[in-house]
């Protein structure tokens, strides 16, 4: 009696070598089929979508293909009275969309384009009394918005402006038995939660309270023996783990753990060498999301032909130094 | 079925031919509600191509599809109109609203800012509590791990909350005659519909989670409801215990639904052990209907325990018996990991649930451990030095495993259970009229778990498995005090 194990197989002809003229073909390509069905169908998280394709056109040093002034223009179109940004026009706003306008507005640096201190003043709102953030005025509560919430205030220079002890204790809240964190206290571990904690925890100067140890272990049982990484037990890789459980052990120290060759081999089983782009799964439809976070995870494996990335942030180290921003690591 | 143009539909050329022929079958999606109530599934049916005069929306039974072929029409449609809406750019009054962000929400259910309109239709009473739980329940069935449809459930919940709170406060305050009795009814109306609701709660999540294999976002729901609704019921926690069992036998590597048992199993452990363990001696009288024991009990040591008064008698066997129920609950959660390990080798989850057992018995042990040395129990020394010939509790367990692992060979094996502050075990007058106590997981015991596994098994996951475990077992347990 025996079980599958969940994994894929690497077929011997999937691509092997970084593709990146064809991926900048594929992002540049992407925004001008606005009309389209599945366009409208995502526009729900545009703003992030805009962050993603920005920022691995940015790592690959293609960003000046982009529209800046289009973009910028969206942007402040998207800021509503309460300082918070939308995804699109017309969209409520929410904490996920504000950080992603922030993060954009710091690839062109021009942060100034918006009004900062509405910004901060939202996301100050939205701190509860226990310490942990709201997404947006109807108050669900996930340890997601509170990396986006100390995420934008660093990235503003104004984390001062919010309880960081209140908030770290909440995210120490969701901590589990196996080193991990989940949504919610009580909740299960989940590697992209892990990544939104550990983050949160560099943001705020607190990785000593992460037991790197266990953490980086039950992280590196993610590794599959395609090379893949899956985001919980039993469950599939994917190209976004790989990001999101990488970035975390490259925060707390421990990316020496994991078996380096083997994800890269993964990842790049993962092109599309028609289309460009990156798909979550070797054969599987490519997107921007998945793109993102197949090159960003290839720069922190040490591509040297794409430019480093920032575990933290996601986001292009130069652009961080530019801001003087360089949150904690663990050795 | 009304008949539509939908066959049309795609030839529509104008634009407002488009709205015409739209919002009929917006229209016609409202009226399959109102013809049937009942509909508790959606879908999509694969189709090509519009059929002359036919709607694009079937109802059969109580499943509710859209033909393929509209919806990339109908869904731009409404999708725009709402947010020109949103935008102050065009009006629609409340009865097109709340159709609209129907069709949109079944078709598109992470659309937030459409849940947010329907939230201001609650707040204004246009909309019911009720029927937005149903349309999330709807849109859950094609789409079970919507994140936006599981954030507007809570928000939901948490209105009914209030609801309950405001009430109850209300009740406070005025309490008499006739008033009294009006809110004493309307009280006990909402706690049935809270205990209504909750239970349709869990059943939306089993749903979900039926449907999509380690649905994160149905088990956290699943948490937060328990932890919003059912805070301290004690007994909802033990009956959900109870209805997992088969369910995690039937889904071995779901990881999500095996954390749910982990936490209701953590919940009702926390419960059981919150009484101070350490500050009364176990020895009280236990009145206990237990069958005695046909199985040689010869750890009779004949220790000296005096009588007590009743009062504490009385605290000691509650606490007696608030152990006992903690070894089984620990006994049997081992055994069911047990049975399945063995029989579903190569399971990454089971091996997991059993980390995650076998920590929370270690974590309980040492809190008890330090809980005794802060109070300075006389009785925890009294433990720590006992004669190293004293059986551990396994030792008096009725399972079969429990005598050579624990046999007198390993009894300084520091992680096993006696050393620990916990009740006493060693009771003669309990061992003397036989009680048997479930064995409580042990190092040694795991450590021979893990070598049965490996002398047995074959399937190289499962010796992965099995070996990290071990390794599991000696860097994070073992290092631990």
């Amino acid at each position: 009696q025996g079980t599958q194990v969940k994994d894929v197989i690497i077929k011997p002809d999937a691509p092997s070598t970084l593709l990146l003229d064809k991926h900048a073909d594929y992002i540049a390509a992407y925004g001008n089929k606005k009309d389209e069905y599945e366009y409208t169908l995502s526009e729900y998280l545009r703003m992030s979508g805009i962050y993603w394709g920005l920022t691995v056109m940015d790592l690959m040093g293609q960003l000046p293909r982009m529209n800046r002034q289009e973009i910028i223009d969206f942007i402040k179109a998207c800021q509503h009275e309460c300082g918070g940004f939308s995804a699109s026009i017309g969209h409520d706003p929410h904490l996920l969309y504000t950080l992603s306008a922030v993060q954009i507005l710091c690839l062109y640096d021009n942060v100034d384009a918006i009004d900062v201190d509405k910004v901060v003043e939202y996301v100050k709102g939205l701190q509860q009394e226990d310490g942990s953030f709201a997404g947006d005025k109807w108050g669900e509560i996930d340890t997601r918005f509170s990396f986006c919430a100390v995420a934008t205030l660093a990235l503003l220079g104004k984390m001062d402006m919010i309880n960081v002890d209140k908030a770290v204790e909440f995210v120490l809240s969701c901590m589990n038995f196996d080193g991990g964190f989940g949504c919610r206290p009580g909740s299960e571990s989940h590697a992209g939660q892990i990544y939104c904690c550990t983050g949160f925890l560099s943001l705020t100067g607190q990785l000593h309270q992460v037991n790197a140890d266990l953490l980086g272990w039950w992280l590196c049982e993610r590794q599959l023996p395609s090379g893949g990484l899956n985001g919980r037990p039993e469950k599939l890789p994917d190209v976004c783990y790989s990001w999101w459980v990488l970035a975390s052990l490259k925060i707390i120290g421990r990316i020496h753990w994991i078996d380096k060759a083997k994800l890269r081999t993964f990842i790049l089983a993962c092109q599309d060498e028609e289309t460009g782009g990156f798909a979550d799964r070797p054969g599987d439809m490519v997107d921007p999301f998945h793109t993102l976070f197949g090159v960003a995870g290839l720069s922190l494996l040490g591509d040297e032909q794409i430019k480093p990335v920032n575990p933290v942030l996601c986001m292009p180290e130069d652009v961080l130094q530019r801001i003087s921003l360089q949150p904690d690591l663990l050795n | 079925m009304c008949v539509t143009s939908s066959g049309t539909l795609k030839m529509a050329e104008s634009k407002e031919e488009v709205d015409v022929l739209v919002m009929r079958v917006v229209k016609d999606i409202t009226n399959a509600f109102k013809r049937n109530p009942n509909i508790d599934e959606i879908g999509v049916i694969p189709c090509p191509g519009a059929r002359y005069n036919r709607s694009p929306i079937v109802l059969v039974e109580n499943k509710l599809g859209v033909e393929s072929w509209c919806v990339k029409f109908l869904l731009p449609y409404v999708h725009n109109k709402l947010l020109l809406y949103r935008q102050r750019k065009h009006w629609l009054d409340r009865e097109t609203l709340v159709d609209i962000t129907c069709t949109l929400l079944l078709l598109n259910p992470d659309f937030t800012t459409a849940w947010n309109v329907r939230k201001e239709l609650l707040q204004c009473g246009v909309l019911n509590l009720e029927k937005d739980l149903y349309l999330g329940k709807l849109a859950l069935t094609k789409f079970p791990k919507s994140p936006e449809t599981w954030i507007h459930r809570r928000w939901v919940l948490q209105q009914i909350l209030h609801q309950f709170s405001a009430v109850a406060r209300s009740r406070k305050q005025h309490h008499q005659g006739e008033v009294e009795q009006a809110d004493a009814e309307r009280s006990q109306q909402l706690s049935d519909y809270l205990a209504r609701t909750l239970h349709q709660e869990m059943k939306v999540c089993s749903d979900a989670a039926c449907r999509y294999p380690s649905n994160y976002n149905a088990w956290s729901h699943r948490i937060w409801v328990l932890q919003h609704m059912a805070k301290g019921n004690a007994k909802v926690f033990h009956d959900e215990l109870s209805s997992m069992r088969l369910w995690v036998s039937m889904h071995v590597s779901d990881h999500s639904g095996f954390h749910y048992r982990q936490f209701l199993f953590k919940e009702l452990i926390t419960e059981l052990s919150q009484t101070p363990a350490c500050t009364t001696t176990s020895s009280s009288k236990h009145q206990s209907n237990t069958v005695p024991s046909s199985s040689s009990h010869h750890h009779n040591h004949g220790q000296a325990n005096g009588e007590l008064s009743g009062a504490e008698a009385a605290g000691g066997e509650e606490r007696w018996l608030r152990f006992t129920k903690i070894l089984q609950l620990f006994h049997q959660e081992m055994e069911l990991c047990s049975d399945l390990i063995q029989s579903f080798p190569g399971h990454e989850t089971l091996w997991s649930h059993r980390r995650h057992i076998f920590y929370l018995w270690h974590h309980l042990r040492r809190e008890h451990q330090q809980h005794c040395s802060s109070n300075g129990s006389v009785e925890s020394v009294h433990f720590n030095n006992s004669d190293p010939c004293l059986p551990e509790v396994g030792a008096q367990s009725c399972a079969g495993q429990g005598v050579s692992v624990n046999g007198q060979k390993h009894i300084n094996e520091p992680m096993e259970v006696d050393a620990a502050s916990l009740p006493d075990p060693h009771d003669s007058k309990r061992l003397k009229r036989g009680i048997m106590l479930p064995a409580p997981p042990a190092l040694l015991s795991e450590h021979n778990f893990v070598s049965s596994i490996l002398d047995t098994c074959a399937n190289p996951e499962q010796r992965r498995f099995a070996m990290a475990y071990k390794k599991w077992l000696d860097t994070v347990i073992g290092q631990q005090p």
